[in-house]
């Protein structure tokens, strides 16, 4: 029997420890290279996937463990990479596919080359698609060694929402695992989202997550979902 | 009249050859004299020379024949650039040569231990050089026809015992190379004279030292450091345009140095007439020595590339997975060399070797142009066609096994290359059940494992799908 959640919204914290991090095959090759630290093919490595798939959680276990300093992406131009290089043998500049300071981390790159430092990027997308109008800082991207993260496998997704779960103080069995990973949509951002939904509506129903708990609540949205869309 | 005849020739060939290479290599011409029917025209170094009867020669001669039947031949000869004070005693000829020369042309040192001195006893300018890479040399450099000419004159720069052009000013497209000749300019004028003080830096680091020397009041020593050295080269000029007073203390000190008859070395993106927010007189300042561009790539260039790079890397790679490279990367050769590499660093990461496939594998990112997202219509549509079936029978109940395996590997592909939750797919397939979807997916993985010409057949799709 699971304990009821209590009735309080105390938020969550998401552990971003380095024990916490699930590798499966969709994300082991960037944990292989992120390990390899400060071995890397060039001075830049870019980790790209999809939203909630785990990148700001690497790339925090990676700056743990090499001091790498977290840089603002729309900041970079008030840096002075000579500077920060003298100091930190690494640096991390996360969405840096969303409105990044373009001539800023074109210095960055070129100081962390010469400094022999290391630079690590993340984006959702790979850098071949992000709008970077720079071409030197394009170029640079480019030829950048970059790693895909894929989009969950079975084993992933079943973990995934064990650890998200756990995130949130709960504890569930392996049937409700199951239950939900074959019946919801399979992408990191979309676990998230279901496993705050589940947690919402069970503390809201004073319920505990269980599978009887689920089908219920996920046939109503089901029908509710039909009724909005009577053409489908 | 010779004179009249030599001003319509180089109209001629400054309209033929464009601005750009007639400053650099027919503007230093000048007439020395006509005897027995041979023109002879000077030209400042021997290396001109060469480079200019190559290139230029046969040209200039036919234009020469059209204006004046009694020249036959043209022989270019070597007329140093005297200082001024030198020149009084100088050939008459050597006299045109210094007026209508370039002022590209400098002086040669005449201080050369003095200097060295001054270099050497400046501590602190190893440390604004930037370290030179080394594998960036002379030897490493492919050159193929769209990089000679560049090629060639760093090398001259580089082995000049007197300062020829200057500056050098490189220009061209991202990822082709300029920074590569940069450091092998460094690197071989190092490796012959230790004495000599070079410092390579890029433009944007001149500019935070000069911030940072601006912060603390030190300015004085900032000057000092740069107008002491033998041979400065800065690239990527182009970073300080609009930054006005680091513009304003970059070209005192590129004054500074050509005065001195030191050598500078600068790169840029473009020509210096197209720097955008560059003052006039630091585009001309820039423009006036000898100016080098290099071009794009070419096929046959960018094997080459990938050939030696694999050599002097140690690796062997498929000449199929090469020539896949050279012909899919085309951009630049830092893209390609950094698509090499990346291949190698798989391989090594994985410890498999290096194929077509995994080639294609790894640089899945580089060779799609755009984040097209499969859909399930899309697969029912490609199983559909390869397995001659109709797409109807995708959603329809018939369960007849040559229907029912296309839909079932529709099923197992709509689950690995979509994010559909499994319901969702079974609605998509006639409204079926997630379990039905469940049990495709493992049927599909099971056949995979034992008929290998079925699973051929899934990869295809795969294949077809995400490519």
């Amino acid at each position: 029997m699971i304990e009821p959640q209590l009735p309080l919204d105390l938020g969550h914290r998401p552990a971003l420890g380095g024990a916490d991090f699930l590798i499966s095959s969709c994300n082991a090759e960037a944990a292989a290279w992120l390990d390899r630290w400060p071995h890397w093919p060039g001075p830049a490595l870019v980790l790209h996937g999809p939203d909630g798939c785990g990148k700001t959680h690497l790339a925090s276990i990676f700056a743990q463990r090499s001091g790498a300093r977290m840089l603002d992406p729309a900041q970079l131009g008030a840096v002075d990479p000579f500077r920060l290089f003298e100091t930190a043998a690494a640096a991390v500049v996360e969405d840096a596919d969303l409105g990044v300071d373009e001539v800023g981390l074109f210095h960055l790159y070129n100081a962390a080359k010469e400094c022999g430092a290391h630079l690590l990027l993340t984006g959702r997308l790979a850098p071949g698609l992000w709008q970077i109008a720079l071409p030197d800082l394009r170029s640079r991207l480019l030829a950048a060694h970059s790693v895909r993260i894929r989009p969950p496998d079975d084993r992933m997704m079943e973990a995934l929402l064990v650890k998200l779960f756990a995130d949130r103080q709960l504890k569930v069995g392996q049937d409700v695992v199951a239950y939900l990973a074959t019946r919801m949509e399979r992408s990191f951002a979309a676990a998230r989202a279901l496993v705050a939904h589940v947690d919402s509506a069970a503390l809201a129903a004073h319920r505990a997550v269980t599978v009887p708990f689920l089908r219920e609540l996920l046939d109503r949205e089901e029908d509710e979902r039909q009724a909005r869309l009577p053409w489908c | 009249m010779l004179n009249a005849q030599w001003d319509r020739v180089r109209g001629r060939l400054r309209e033929e050859y464009g601005d750009s290479a007639f400053k650099s290599w027919l503007q230093p011409l000048s007439l020395a004299d006509l005897r027995d029917g041979i023109l002879r025209l000077a030209v400042p170094t021997n290396f001109m020379r060469d480079w200019v009867a190559a290139h230029y020669g046969e040209r200039i001669r036919i234009l020469w024949g059209a204006e004046n039947p009694d020249i036959r031949s043209i022989d270019f000869v070597v007329q140093p650039v005297r200082p001024v004070a030198a020149a009084a005693v100088a050939q008459p000829v050597a006299e045109v040569a210094a007026a209508s020369a370039a002022p590209a042309i400098q002086p040669p040192r005449a201080e050369t231990a003095t200097a060295a001195a001054v270099g050497s006893a400046v501590s602190g300018n190893d440390e604004i050089s930037a370290p030179l890479d080394p594998r960036y040399t002379f030897d490493n450099f492919v050159v193929g026809k769209p990089n000679e000419f560049a090629y060639a004159a760093a090398r001259r720069v580089a082995e000049a015992e007197v300062v020829s052009f200057n500056p050098l000013f490189l220009y061209g497209g991202v990822g082709l190379g300029k920074t590569h000749l940069m450091h092998a300019i460094a690197h071989h004028i190092r490796a012959r004279n230790p004495a000599r003080t070079v410092i390579y830096l890029s433009a944007e680091k001149f500019m935070y030292r000069f911030v940072r020397a601006l912060r603390y009041q030190d300015t004085m020593a900032f000057k000092e450091q740069f107008r002491s050295v033998d041979v400065l080269m800065i690239d990527d000029v182009q970073f300080i345009g609009g930054k006005d007073s680091t513009q304003e203390e970059f070209f005192h000190t590129f004054n500074s140095l050509v005065d001195q008859g030191r050598q500078i070395v600068i790169s840029a993106d473009k020509s210096p007439s197209d720097l955008e927010g560059m003052e006039d007189r630091l585009k001309s300042r820039l423009g006036c020595g000898l100016v080098a561009d290099i071009h794009a790539t070419s096929y046959e260039l960018r094997l080459g590339i990938l050939d030696a790079k694999c050599e002097q890397m140690g690796v062997s790679v498929p000449t199929k997975v090469q020539e896949f490279l050279a012909h899919k990367i085309t951009s630049n050769v830092r893209e390609l060399e950094g698509a090499l590499n990346r291949v190698i660093a798989h391989a090594q990461l994985v410890g498999r070797d290096i194929t077509l496939e995994s080639t294609q594998e790894v640089l899945h990112d580089l060779l799609r142009a755009n984040d097209r997202r499969i859909t399930v219509e899309e697969i029912q549509k490609r199983v559909a066609e390869h397995f001659n079936i109709r797409i109807s029978d995708m959603h329809s109940a018939r369960r007849s096994r040559q229907v029912a395996r296309p839909r079932q590997v529709a099923m197992y592909l709509s689950k690995q290359l979509t994010s559909r939750s499994l319901p969702e797919i079974g609605r998509k397939f006639g409204g079926r059940d997630h379990t039905t979807v469940m049990h495709a997916v493992k049927k599909v993985e099971e056949l995979c494992q034992t008929d290998i010409s079925f699973a051929e057949d899934v990869e295809l799709l795969r294949r077809m799908l995400e490519g």
